[in-house]
């Protein structure tokens, strides 16, 4: 396991720091799906509040759920939580409005 | 449109509660009325004695009743009031006539209000009789009226699988976390042995080891190990299957795909001598070389088989000669990769590593892309997927072999044979890479000297001292008969080459 015979391989004056690679990585590398998915939540959303489409914002909250669950650690909290509380609000208005229960497509 | 149909729902269910308060209102309104009607009677009279004949309220049922009742059975037809007349007749015949013409006269009232006030007590029931001969329309409910929650049996659905989802989340990322954590308890001896640093995330201030792995998404973890001879660092990605992501576990049921560990080792310059070479299953092999740069420049040959060196058969080699593979190929990494073969995805040693080929966006890059010497690994968990945290100790050799590799990669060096062959295929390259780019660098120099003439031409017109501006215009001038003069006299030079 050792390069010489019986030393100790490690040198403590050869240590570099661990520099995270996503500056130089290739975006394109990178799982686009929370992206997207936070975008379809969006529009999703606004489809539900704006024509009044119960099915429209249940599948809005659904899409911001998958986005948090494949988010990056890096990625800003707060930009989930927008979207979040958009699909949820999107869902209570149509509600509000209307509150009779969604019928079945068949 | 849904919302339409809700709409008119609405507007129906209004006007139909409108249409039937109506008659109930009507009713209402009729009830107390021939209540009144009726209490102009009750004084001393028994209601159950009227009867329909016109003389019926002037009847005086307290006195004289079996006088009027003989005279009713005599007379059937309405006359003129039998009562105290029987009297006067014999007296006062004008008198009785006149009163009985007045009582013909009122009697002849008495019908009618009798009529009427019959028409008006039964009024409210004719009335709702015709009602009755209308059908009747039972109307359903609205359903969110109705004081049940089977009707929103959709929402329930939806509700359930967002908790699906949640408890799929909490459930995928727990395994994840517990298998991420027995492979770094497997490893970390072997690591601490080895590397003087292990565990950094680059934001403490001294380098100190954390110990412990560096979480990068619920499905990545990374680990930097740093502090050794023969090279710079180590970089191991544990990348699991999204197993929070309840649609990546669906989809996985369609296409399986096993956990994989990645190992990228970054190398001094001296630690490696200058070749590119990879071995691994056959299908990483076709992608690796079309996906990675140096692969596709190097090694163009398709992979070919490492029977010759007694390896399975579905791990191919690719390699820019034949030297390499051999000193490469020895007897204890032929061993290695016999007895985990089917953990092995691939393993690539380049000295040019540059990553994957660029998509080319406008053009070609004007340079060539920085390249770092550099050894990955990457080898499949096994398990298919459905790994337990026990499987994380069979990739424990593999890191063993990750180890020799370093040192071995150090102490190999070509023959002066194959480092002249190396150095012109790294030369052709590079003239190759040039030559494609020339016309661009052509352009972007062109453009660049365009641009330095309009800047200077503006600096000129924008001073506002006019002598200043004359000196500069001279200046210029000068600079151009200068380069046009050097101009002539290369090619008269070239010229007399030539000759």
């Amino acid at each position: 396991m050792s390069s010489n015979s019986m030393s100790d391989p490690r040198r403590q004056n050869k240590i570099l720091r661990y520099k995270p690679p996503s500056s130089d990585s290739n975006p394109a590398m990178e799982d686009p799906t929370p992206d997207y998915m936070n975008l379809l939540g969006m529009i999703f959303s606004m489809c539900g509040l704006m024509l009044k489409l119960k099915w429209c914002a249940w599948i809005a909250v659904y899409c911001s759920f998958i986005s948090f669950a494949n988010s990056r650690s890096s990625e800003d909290t707060k930009q989930m939580m927008s979207s979040f509380m958009l699909s949820i609000s999107a869902v209570v208005m149509s509600y509000l409005q209307n509150p009779q229960p969604m019928s079945p497509p068949w | 449109m849904s919302w339409v149909q809700d709409w008119t729902a609405h507007s129906q269910y209004l006007v139909m509660r409108l249409v039937l308060t109506l008659p109930t209102l009507l009713l209402l309104l009729v009830v107390p009325a021939s209540c009144g009607r009726y209490d102009d009677f009750d004084d001393g009279e028994d209601l159950a004695e009227f009867d329909d004949n016109d003389f019926a309220e002037f009847e005086d049922m307290s006195e004289d009743r079996a006088l009027e009742e003989e005279e009713e059975e005599e007379d059937s037809t309405p006359s003129p009031r039998p009562t105290a007349s029987v009297g006067d007749e014999e007296d006062d015949e004008a008198v009785v006539e006149l009163e009985d013409s007045h009582d013909d006269f009122e009697d002849a009232e008495t019908p009618d209000e009798d009529i009427k006030y019959d028409t008006e007590e039964f009024e409210g029931f004719e009335k709702s009789n015709p009602s009755s001969k209308d059908p009747i329309n039972i109307l359903t409910v609205p359903a969110h009226l109705q004081n049940s929650w089977e009707s929103y049996y959709m929402e329930i659905l939806m509700v359930t699988g967002l908790l699906a989802y949640i408890m799929n989340y909490i459930i995928g990322k727990n395994k994840n976390h517990r298998l991420a954590q027995a492979w770094f308890n497997s490893h970390r001896e072997l690591l601490e042995s080895n590397f003087a640093l292990v565990g950094d995330d680059g934001t403490s201030m001294e380098a100190v080891s954390t110990g412990k792995l560096n979480q990068e998404n619920e499905h990545i973890y990374n680990l930097w190990c740093s502090g050794r001879v023969c090279c710079e660092g180590m970089l191991i990605q544990l990348k699991f299957l999204k197993r929070q992501d309840l649609l990546n576990v669906l989809a996985r049921m369609m296409r399986p795909a096993c956990d994989q560990v990645q190992i990228k080792v970054t190398l001094n310059d001296e630690d490696m001598d200058t070749f590119v070479f990879a071995v691994g299953n056959r299908k990483a092999m076709a992608r690796l070389q079309k996906e990675m740069q140096d692969l596709s420049e190097f090694c163009s040959d398709k992979p070919k088989s490492g029977a010759k060196y007694g390896l399975p058969e579905f791990l191919a080699i690719l390699s820019e000669m034949g030297e390499v593979s051999d000193g490469m190929m020895d007897s204890k990494m032929v061993h290695y990769l016999i007895n985990h073969a089917d953990k092995i995805e691939s393993i690539h040693y380049s000295d040019q590593f540059s990553g994957p080929k660029l998509m080319q966006e406008e053009g070609q890059p004007l340079k060539l892309p920085e390249t770092k010497k550099t050894l990955l690994f990457t080898f499949n968990v096994p398990g298919m997927g459905n790994t337990s945290p026990k499987d994380m100790d069979t990739l424990l050799p593999l890191m063993n072999m990750v180890i020799y590799s370093i040192d071995k990669v150090k102490k190999f060096r070509l023959n002066r044979e194959g480092k002249l062959k190396a150095d012109k295929n790294r030369a052709r390259v590079e003239e190759n890479f040039l030559k494609q780019t020339h016309a661009q660098r052509q352009e972007a120099a062109q453009t660049r000297r365009e641009e330095k003439k309009r800047a200077e031409k503006e600096r000129i017109m924008n001073e506002e001292d006019p002598e200043r501006q004359r000196r500069l215009e001279e200046a210029a001038q000068r600079r151009e008969q200068k380069k046009l003069e050097k101009k002539q006299m290369k090619m008269k030079q070239i010229k007399v080459k030539a000759m």
